[in-house]
């Protein structure tokens, strides 16, 4: 995903530098409503999901309840 | 009419029933009724692995038995009742296995040709999926190309077929605690094959003839598919098709189109049916339809093979398992074009009575009768294109009354367990969090997978439906596949809006929020590997326990028919889940045998067996066990909730 950085002014501050939205403008049409999984575009993204997401499996430093335990 | 409201709930089930018996036709409802089940076979007291039998070996009925008479009820070879059960029920289990593990190994061959890009047509359509599949087996990324990645995924994959030792790698998706009791108990699958020929050795004429050992090593080979055969199909399915994501589209008859050329595509493989989805869009294919006529191509599915093309293409589905016939006394039906598994032999002899043509298309399921014309997958959009095109020339054919009943529904589907993950949390909090805080906090109940077939015995959908609106109606959530899918899709309970109509209040606010119908599309058969995935995450997720047996969730097949089920079942038991079926049991002719699977498994492996054919009743054991399993972790109660002050934390130190 791109990000874009927004100017925004800020109490006491002229301008400050915050991160612009992150969400697609518009509303999905039809098919495309479901399609989340295509929104990753590149292999990191892909791979960084992984590890955040479906953490169960592919997290790194996170294992739910099976953190405490001696692996199998 | 009457007659025929006993045999469907489904109106354009009926509809064409009525039409069937107008035009002098004999489908399978007419078949239950004229051929009657063998009440010895029904409760697995015959044994035909010799030639010194058939024995039959019945219990008694209407006196007791008396302990000598029970002891000469044998087989010639000596076989007591319980082996012969037992070793029947094995048996089953091992033939559903084959089916699944043999789907698995020709996916698996399909997509070692498609990574060397010898199946053109055949792509890596979800370079996420492969990735996690590389994670997870060892193989290098990197600024590796997909296709190289693929080709070292497949090669592990396909050796898991033939593995002789040391134990399936997919073992280890399952949580900690279950994998090490699989260990303990000796039924840590070693290969899926091995399994498979040692099952049917065991239960070759003299050999394993303890049945409490047979029941174990059918646990085994039960695994071989769960973990092994029927998940290898699924994942590599999804890297090559793509992963289910939500999808709309309609089912029931009503999805065919009168002034269209219409296809059928029916079975279990996807690699056939993805290929006609693509080329039935081909504006010479349409083209060659007005040609002969027709307005154009309305392609759909039946069966698991349309689960299959729905979650990834949002193909309508005509129907499940019992009205395939029925497609083909609409009149309207070009073709049906088959592939493997829950075919009916009995579509040839109906389609005489009408124009459509049977065309088979693989080299492993070929029926008298009907066209062979094989799908070539390493020329796959040209072979496609020759089956499309004898439907096409089909269409000048249509004579008689054309009936298409005017019913059919709005579902969604497409809800792989990777979905429901970032349904639940989106993309940057994806997570099972929000499913197991709303079990724990008891807006929804537990979660309960129906699956599984139809059957002629029983009227049809009858018992999908009346069971799984009974768990929704208790706060239950409800994923599906198969045919039970179909059932509810058709009966209009996957669409979010039916969780105001027939949901309890809590799963109704939890369905609402999210925006989730209240019973969930997961796929097709061979995806109930979906559903062990999404109980691991749940477990993994924290707060419900150790392991799958620890979940507050039951499972069921109140119409199952074919043995691949009773491997569904038996795979569900032996990883922890209450498993109820329907209909009829194939070992309730020995007590022992039953006792063994509804009582003495769930000390073994925290699931077992239950066997109630009515729905109702049914749905209450379920409800009873995951009322049993949210007291066991403490959660059955409501809490109230306290705000601590300081002097109060201070007093609890």
């Amino acid at each position: 995903m791109d990000y874009v950085i927004e100017e925004k002014p800020a109490p006491g501050r002229d301008k400050v530098e915050v991160l612009g939205a992150t969400f697609e403008p518009g509303k999905p049409e039809g098919a495309e409503r479901g399609r989340w999984r295509q929104k990753m575009a590149s292999r990191e993204e892909k791979l960084r999901y992984l590890e955040n997401g479906e953490r169960y499996w592919y997290g790194k430093d996170w294992f739910g309840s099976e953190k405490r335990k001696t692996p199998a | 009419m009457a007659e025929e409201t006993k045999k469907s709930i489904d109106p354009a089930t009926i509809q064409m029933l009525e039409k069937a018996a107008r035009d002098g036709c004999r489908v399978v409802f007419d078949r239950a009724e004229s051929t009657k089940a063998c009440p010895i076979g029904a409760e697995g007291n015959c044994c035909s692995i010799c030639a010194m039998g058939p024995c039959r070996v019945p219990v008694p009925k209407g006196r007791e038995e008396t302990p000598e008479q029970k002891k000469n009820r044998t087989g010639v070879c000596g076989a007591t009742a319980e082996t012969i059960a037992a070793r029947n029920f094995a048996r089953k289990i091992a033939a559903g296995a084959a089916a699944h593990g043999d789907h698995g190994r020709k996916v698996t061959d399909m997509f070692i040709a498609a990574a060397k890009g010898e199946a053109p047509g055949y792509e890596i359509k979800d370079e996420q999926k492969l990735l996690q599949l590389a994670l997870e087996l060892g193989v290098t990324i990197g600024d590796r190309s997909n296709n190289e990645i693929a080709l070292d995924v497949g090669e592990i994959l396909r050796a898991e077929f033939g593995k002789q030792e040391g134990e399936l790698l997919m073992l280890k998706r399952a949580p900690l605690k279950r994998q090490e009791l699989w260990r303990k108990l000796g039924i840590a699958p070693r290969g899926i094959d091995r399994e498979i020929v040692e099952t049917m050795h065991r239960t070759h004429m003299g050999v394993d003839q303890d049945y409490q050992d047979l029941l174990h090593i059918g646990s085994r080979c039960a695994l071989a598919d769960g973990w092994g055969g029927s998940m290898i199909a699924t994942e590599l399915q999804d890297v090559m098709f793509g992963t289910p994501t939500p999808t709309h589209s309609q089912i029931n008859l009503g999805v065919m189109d009168k002034d269209a050329v219409n296809v059928i595509i029916h079975g279990h493989e996807p690699a056939l049916a993805e290929m006609l989805a693509v080329v039935s869009q081909d504006p010479e294919m349409i083209e060659y339809a007005k040609s002969k006529g027709a307005s154009g191509i309305n392609l759909a599915g039946m069966c698991c093979t349309a689960n299959e093309v729905l979650m990834r293409h949002g193909l309508p589905i005509a129907g499940n398992f019992l009205q395939q016939e029925l497609a083909i006394v609409t009149g309207a039906l070009e073709a049906m074009i088959v592939d493997v598994q829950c075919i009916m032999q009995g579509i040839v002899d109906v389609a005489q009575c009408y124009h459509t043509k049977i065309i088979t298309t693989d080299a492993r399921a070929k029926i008298q009768g009907a066209t062979h014309i094989e799908f070539i997958e390493h020329d796959a959009i040209e072979s496609a294109k020759s089956i499309l095109r004898a439907a096409i020339d089909n269409f000048p054919n249509r004579s008689g009354e054309v009936l298409i009943p005017d019913v059919k529904a709005d579902l969604i589907a497409g809800f792989s367990h990777e979905t429901i993950n970032y349904l639940l949390g989106g993309m940057y909090r994806a997570s099972y969090r929000p499913l197991n805080d709303n079990i724990i906090n008891g807006r929804i109940r537990g979660v309960a997978g129906v699956v599984g077939c139809n059957n002629a015995r029983t009227t049809h959908d009858d018992a999908h439906l009346t069971m799984v609106k009974e768990l929704i109606k208790n706060d239950v959530l409800v994923i599906q596949t198969g045919c039970s899918a179909m059932a509810l899709a058709k009966a209009g309970l996957m669409v979010p809006e039916a969780a105001a109509l027939y949901a309890g209040p809590g799963l109704a606010e939890v369905c609402e929020t999210v925006g989730i119908p209240p019973v969930l599309h997961l796929g097709a058969c061979i995806d109930n590997s979906r559903i062990l995935m999404a109980a691991t995450a749940m477990v993994k997720e924290g707060g419900l326990g150790d392991d799958i047996s620890d979940l507050p969730a039951a499972g069921a097949a109140p119409e199952w028919m074919s043995e691949k089920a009773i491997t569904i079942g038996q795979y569900f038991v032996a990883s922890g889940v209450f498993t109820v079926f329907g209909v009829n049991f194939p070992t309730t002719g020995s007590k022992e045998v039953s006792d063994f699977l509804f009582k003495d498994m769930e000390d073994m492996y925290g699931g077992k067996w239950a066997f109630e054919p009515d729905p109702l009743e049914a749905a209450r054991l379920m409800i009873e066990h995951i009322d049993k399993k949210r007291k066991a972790l403490g959660i059955d109660k409501a809490r109230e909730r306290v705000l601590y002050d300081m002097a109060m934390r201070r007093e609890l130190e």
